[in-house]
């Protein structure tokens, strides 16, 4: 069912991407979680949080304080901005390229007279994707370690939170990749694919920030997927993995099955 | 008795019967039925936008037919096309491969995919001349090499059939020489080649039967003597003085304009040439026809009917 060739080609035509991603999120979680473990914030932010006045001070739990720690740095590094958009990156132009994209440079009519079946390009190419995330992911890892190493704070129970919040991560990117890879079965043209796909990932950004200020749009939080990934409150322990992991596999089904029944009987042009 | 059917379904190697394509309410192709037999160079010819390739494509399974169905050494084409496709070769219209490859690590990478070893790879090369650029970009290589880098893919593997779809389109008369060669050993070697044209010499030279197709509808299906005794040509003759009279057998005069005289002509070229020598002849053009005229002539009955 996978197709080692068209793995290999998928490699080979990406490798430059997946390196980059691998090389950034490593130092990304590197540099961060060396920064945070090379200062003391605690009692900078004690003393900031002193001089605010009575109402706004008991807002600020410890919590709060808790993620400007080591551990919280770790968290932080997996949900920066940067981070986020270099993932997207791979998760977007790798599906739009090679389904609506080979349709529109011509290559998937020259790889589909071959003895090659249709839901085996798309289990391929998943699996393919899966499989070079989870090593951009292990740059990460590799990264934190290292960095939470050489400041001796590394500990079984980070790693374990690291490991939940890596799968997380790989999970939310994997349904990025699933809708992108949807959307891709349907179209004739891999830019539109990926322009349609980075919208909607934005939308879903955007809304998961503005829901955390703003009380009239909270009820999108239900389906909106970068709310089931909380990287600092799986570190803190105050969500439930098996709870975000169950909605994101879920949403993954859906768009791949559908996926491959689109694929399967659509036309080639 | 079933012994004999077995032995003609046998032989045949594309049954395409009454195959359909819509795209949306736009026609594709209508109901069209044909037969290809082992062994057989068949010649697919059509204007462009005729619906050659669209043919091609719901033959390889890559569009879903409207209606109808296609039968490949005697399989369906979609419950059994992973089979169809391991015995056939393709080389599409507009061959475009990855263009960040090579052209060696495509032929590899598409040897692969068939889990075959390329038998005839190194060889088809040569003929081609294409060792050369093998080692080059495949965007950096010409129209040309790219179309021979598809026919050596399409061949590589030695198909029992190969489906071409306009495959000497940027070839040089040359290339095209060696192509025809090709052709004809791997036909001698008791192969199946479908080949789609809308270049009516080329399919006059290589071809044993043809099915002409002309806005999604088959028009002709018949045996290259048949089409060659169909013919139509154009003649303009300029004479050097007038004459009384010009009587030229199969030609039929379409336009005078002094001593300049255009004739559409149909019949043996011998019995023309003579009357052609008792005339005072200034200058003479004898071009081929181009497919349009053809089908204006003779299937002027099926285009009022559309």
């Amino acid at each position: 069912m996978i197709n080692k060739n068209y793995f290999l080609l998928i490699w080979k035509l990406h490798r430059g991407l997946f390196i980059f991603s691998i090389t950034f999120l490593a130092f990304m979680q590197f540099l961060i979680i060396w920064l945070f473990g090379s200062l003391d914030y605690v009692p900078i932010l004690e003393a900031l949080i002193q001089q605010l006045p009575p109402q706004f001070r008991v807002m600020l739990t410890d919590q709060f304080i808790q993620r400007f720690s080591i551990q919280g740095a770790a968290a932080f590094g997996f949900n920066h901005p940067l981070v986020l958009a270099v993932l997207a990156i791979s998760a977007i132009v790798i599906p739009s390229r090679h389904i609506a994209g080979e349709i529109e440079t011509g290559t998937l009519e020259i790889l589909l007279a071959h003895p090659l079946l249709r839901k085996s390009i798309i289990i391929s190419l998943t699996v393919s994707y899966g499989l070079f995330l989870l090593s951009i992911i292990g740059g990460g890892w590799i990264g934190s370690i290292s960095a939470l190493f050489i400041k001796n704070q590394l500990n079984m129970q980070i790693l374990f939170n690291l490991l939940q919040i890596g799968i997380n991560l790989w999970l939310l990117f994997i349904l990025i990749m699933s809708y992108t890879l949807l959307a891709s079965t349907m179209a004739k043209e891999g830019s539109r694919v990926g322009i349609i796909a980075a919208s909607v990932t934005l939308l879903f950004y955007l809304f998961n920030f503005l829901s955390t200020m703003w009380n009239t749009i909270q009820i999108t939080k239900i389906v909106n997927i970068f709310n089931y990934y909380q990287p600092q409150k799986l570190m803190f322990g105050e969500v439930i993995f098996w709870k975000n992991s169950i909605f994101l596999i879920s949403a993954i089904l859906i768009c791949q099955l559908t996926a491959l029944f689109r694929f399967q009987i659509r036309d080639i042009p | 008795m079933k012994q004999e059917v077995n032995q003609i379904s046998e032989k045949i190697v594309i049954n395409a019967h009454r195959l359909t394509k819509y795209y949306d309410k736009t026609i594709g192709i209508d109901q069209i039925s044909f037969q290809v037999m082992k062994g057989e160079i068949f010649g697919f010819l059509g204007p462009n936008g005729a619906g050659k390739t669209t043919t091609i494509r719901l033959l390889l399974d890559l569009l879903r037919p409207t209606s109808g169905t296609v039968k490949i050494f005697n399989k369906d084409i979609k419950s059994d096309s992973l089979q169809i496709r391991k015995k056939c070769g393709y080389l599409p219209g507009n061959f475009q491969p990855y263009a960040n490859m090579t052209g060696k690590e495509f032929l590899d990478f598409t040897a692969k995919i068939r889990n075959i070893k390329p038998i005839l790879q190194a060889e088809l090369s040569q003929k081609f001349s294409l060792e050369r650029n093998l080692s080059k970009k495949i965007k950096q290589l010409s129209h040309g090499n790219r179309q021979k880098l598809g026919l050596v893919q399409a061949f590589a593997h030695q198909p029992e059939l190969v489906i071409l779809d306009e495959p000497t389109i940027g070839l040089d008369p040359l290339m095209q020489d060696t192509f025809y060669e090709l052709l004809q050993e791997y036909h001698n070697s008791g192969n199946t080649v479908f080949f789609s044209s809308h270049n009516l010499p080329e399919v006059e030279k290589i071809c044993h039967r043809v099915a002409i197709i002309r806005a999604g509808k088959l028009v002709a299906l018949e045996k290259l003597a048949a089409l060659k005794k169909k013919r139509l040509r154009k003649l303009k003759i300029t004479l050097k003085h007038s004459v009384n009279a010009i009587h030229l057998p199969g030609a039929t005069l379409q336009k005078k304009q002094g001593l300049l005289y255009e004739f559409l002509f149909e019949g043996e070229s011998d019995i023309l040439l003579s009357q052609l020598a008792k005339l005072p002849i200034e200058d003479f053009v004898f071009p081929e026809p181009d497919l349009e005229e053809v089908f204006m002539y003779y299937y002027s009955g099926e285009k009022d009917d559309q």
